[in-house]
């Protein structure tokens, strides 16, 4: 193999295992240098296109193993082929993530268990590095958000919730952090109070679905029932 | 072993397997975290669905990148999303780097999203997914001599860019 050629493999596919690509490698001084220079380069370039996995994409790919085909509804507006809409039924996911492995007996189940899932991680996690836009997350639900709750959203994120993928939410309010779990189509009891650990969860009624508030006792969810039940807007348009 | 929890078994091999940088590939295709991670869940739904038509377990990858490559066409054949996130899901190891080494890979990330896609996409399929040119031609149906002149293609321009803007240039912007 010539200089030009090995040259021209080694930016085309310098991780070529084929022998004559090795071989040659090692030809001659010129040689060794290129390899050595674009075994540098394909370091750095596998670095940078390294990214992170967000922490719930493996609960993401578990829901779609226990999405039926008639729970899946129509199209939403903005991303046709999201799969917010999608109804979770559990048929069992083990192994690939959180607790995708069993139906929830109750509402009340499900919040207690997503929030002694990551409910304090993700508290956690806003504090270290916000991030998210909530319209655009809520867009993907026909949702858009109250400049109140928008104002006050320090993380947000998906979940999965009862009845597919939701929205996992952490509020900045003048009493401290406090969470909040979206659940499209899920019927709740408005008001309902649970008590679980340490925590305090409300259980409210809001456009598109449910919310739970869940806060520490001192944080009195109760004072945020009126800006969550009137926070979540449906967006007008074709859908 | 039941067969449901048999095709759940596979399943979870193929998502524990595959999942994280099938994630990845989507994010160099798209930019936007939220709709790689869409992209993902539709990709594992298709193929839930469609679990019992792969009879040879090794084809595996590639019958999972043709379901997301599908299904990004599908999604964005009238709207292309904004290239926007790939700086927000970097690896946290990055800022145990040293300075220059952070600024080039940060550069070279950069680079990699003002590829243009036919550029991008290859180099992607071969970094992120470690395919081979044969394999990356098969799945972007044109020949592995035009896959290997992309990629060629793609590390020069990268390697002008590191040179042009790297360590003893233009690396200001970055902080």
């Amino acid at each position: 193999m010539d200089f030009t050629e090995f040259t021209r493999k080694l930016g085309a596919e310098p991780r070529s295992t084929d022998p004559e690509f090795v071989a040659a490698r090692e030809a001659s001084a010129e040689h060794r240098q290129a390899a050595r220079e674009a075994d540098a380069f394909e370091a750095k370039l596998e670095r940078a296109a390294k990214l992170q996995q967000p922490d719930d994409l493996m609960d993401l790919i578990g829901a779609a193993a226990t999405i039926p085909d008639h729970g899946r509804k129509a199209p939403r507006a903005r991303w046709p082929w999201a799969l917010a809409a999608s109804v979770l039924v559990a048929v069992g996911a083990a192994g690939v993530g959180w607790k995708m492995n069993r139906s929830w007996e109750s509402v009340e189940s499900y919040v207690m268990d997503h929030y002694r899932h990551d409910g304090a991680k993700v508290i956690e996690r806003a504090l270290e590095s916000p991030r998210g836009d909530v319209h655009e997350v809520l867009s993907e639900f026909g949702l858009d958000a109250t400049p109140q709750l928008a104002g006050i959203v320090k993380l947000v994120k998906y979940c999965p919730t009862p009845e597919g993928k939701g929205v996992h939410m952490i509020l900045e309010t003048e009493a401290g952090l406090v969470t909040v779990f979206y659940m499209p189509d899920t019927r709740v009891t408005d008001r309902e109070m649970l008590t679980f650990d340490d925590r305090e969860a409300m259980l409210v009624t809001v456009e598109g679905g449910s919310a739970a508030i869940i806060a520490a006792p001192a944080q009195h969810v109760g004072d945020f029932y009126a800006m969550v039940h009137d926070a979540f807007i449906r967006l007008t348009g074709p859908s | 072993m039941g067969n449901e929890e048999g095709r759940l078994t596979r399943f979870n091999r193929l998502a524990n397997a595959y999942g994280a940088d099938l994630f990845r590939y989507g994010m160099w295709l798209c930019g936007n975290e939220a709709l790689a991670k869409d992209l993902v869940q539709e990709t594992f739904l298709r193929a839930w669905k469609a679990l019992d038509s792969l009879k040879d377990e090794k084809a595996a990858k590639s019958w999972l990148i043709t379901i997301l490559r599908r299904e990004y066409a599908r999604t964005f054949e009238r709207k292309v999303p904004k290239f926007t996130d790939v700086e927000t899901v970097v690896v946290p190891d990055d800022r145990e780097l040293e300075p220059d080494d952070r600024a080039e890979v940060q550069l070279l990330r950069r680079g990699i999203m003002d590829l243009a896609p036919k550029y991008r996409e290859p180099l992607m399929l071969q970094v992120v997914l470690g395919l081979s040119c044969e394999e990356i031609a098969r799945e972007l149906d044109i020949s592995k001599s035009a896959v290997m002149t992309q990629l060629f293609r793609a590390r020069e321009q990268l390697k002008t860019k590191l040179q042009k803007d790297g360590v003893t240039g233009n690396v200001h912007g970055l902080y």
